[in-house]
């Protein structure tokens, strides 16, 4: 399960906030490297890269993997989606209802073309409906996060 | 009160404002949109005055029911609707406490609806979803994110 958690954030947020870790990040996007070719463009020394590296780590941005000797690193974007998804997730909800509402009003105005008897007026009672079954479309599931 | 972030939609609808009003204000309209796709409605309640009831029932099509629980704190017809209400898991576990305004405005026959909707809660997690929210880190993150994973 995605954890969403104050402490990741500001982790995520602060291994960002480092142009040369942005760099590191950027040479894994083409895929896993070792640990001394990520050194090698910012003429720095193993040590000072692996400092770095702990930093995306702790973050969860990069993942470490060790293949005999070789000690590789790649990315693991999951923590920046996980932040970036839940607003757009939201907002795509209400976004979605607001297209199925406009598809009912069009459907009811469908419907009075053929049967011309006005709703009863009064938002002052209450009322409770359910509904069987609808339109059969496929869709995203609604405000949850994944897991 | 935890920390709250806004999602704002404006959409104009091709029918008349009591209409539009009506399928926000009457359960037997609302059970009828207001899921997104795919979902059902299996149960709804709505007394649109102040104080009172909303509360609807979402299923997935895999059977998964997601409830939203809460009342109508402002009503004024057919102009304006205040919702305030918690939206549950699918375990039934309330994680987000979100306040919808819905204003409607009069466009000849159409009708202007503007929709905010405020999420906010107190404990840590639903506080760090929220920091997720921020337009402008959600468009960045988005960005590198969208960058990251080709």
């Amino acid at each position: 399960m995605v954890k969403y958690a104050d402490e990741q954030l500001d982790a995520v947020f602060g291994a960002l906030a480092d142009r040369t870790r942005r760099h590191i990040l950027d040479s894994l996007s083409g895929g896993g490297r070792a640990v001394s070719e990520l050194a090698a463009p910012h003429d720095m020394s193993l040590p000072g890269v692996m400092k770095h590296l702990r930093v995306l780590e702790d973050a969860g941005l990069v993942a470490r993997t060790k293949e005999g000797r070789v000690v590789s690193c790649e990315l693991s974007a999951e923590p920046m989606k996980a932040a970036a998804g839940w607003v757009s997730r939201y907002e795509k909800f209400w976004s979605e209802q607001l297209d199925s509402l406009a598809r009912y009003l069009y459907q009811q105005e469908e419907l009075q073309r053929w049967n011309p008897l006005e709703s009863k007026p009064g938002p002052s009672s209450s009322s409770s409906a359910a509904t069987r079954s609808r339109r059969k479309n496929s869709g995203a599931p609604g405000p949850t996060r994944k897991r | 009160m935890g920390r709250e972030r806004t999602v704002s939609l404006v959409r104009v609808f091709d029918a008349p404002r009591s209409r539009v009003f009506d399928a926000w204000t009457r359960a037997e309209h609302l059970a009828r949109w207001f899921s997104p796709k795919g979902f059902t409605v299996p149960a709804c309640e709505a007394d649109a005055r102040p104080g009172g009831v909303f509360r609807l029932c979402m299923r997935s099509p895999d059977g998964r029911e997601y409830w939203m629980r809460g009342a109508f704190s402002e009503v004024v017809v057919p102009e304006r609707l205040v919702i305030a209400a918690a939206a549950d898991d699918e375990r039934g576990i309330e994680r987000i406490q979100t306040v919808i305004t819905v204003t409607f405005a009069a466009q000849g026959g159409k009708t202007k609806l503007t929709l905010r909707a405020t999420a906010g809660g107190d404990g840590a997690e639903a506080g760090a979803m929220l920091d997720g929210m921020e337009q402008g880190w959600t468009e960045t993150i988005g960005r590198l994110a969208a960058h990251l994973a080709n």
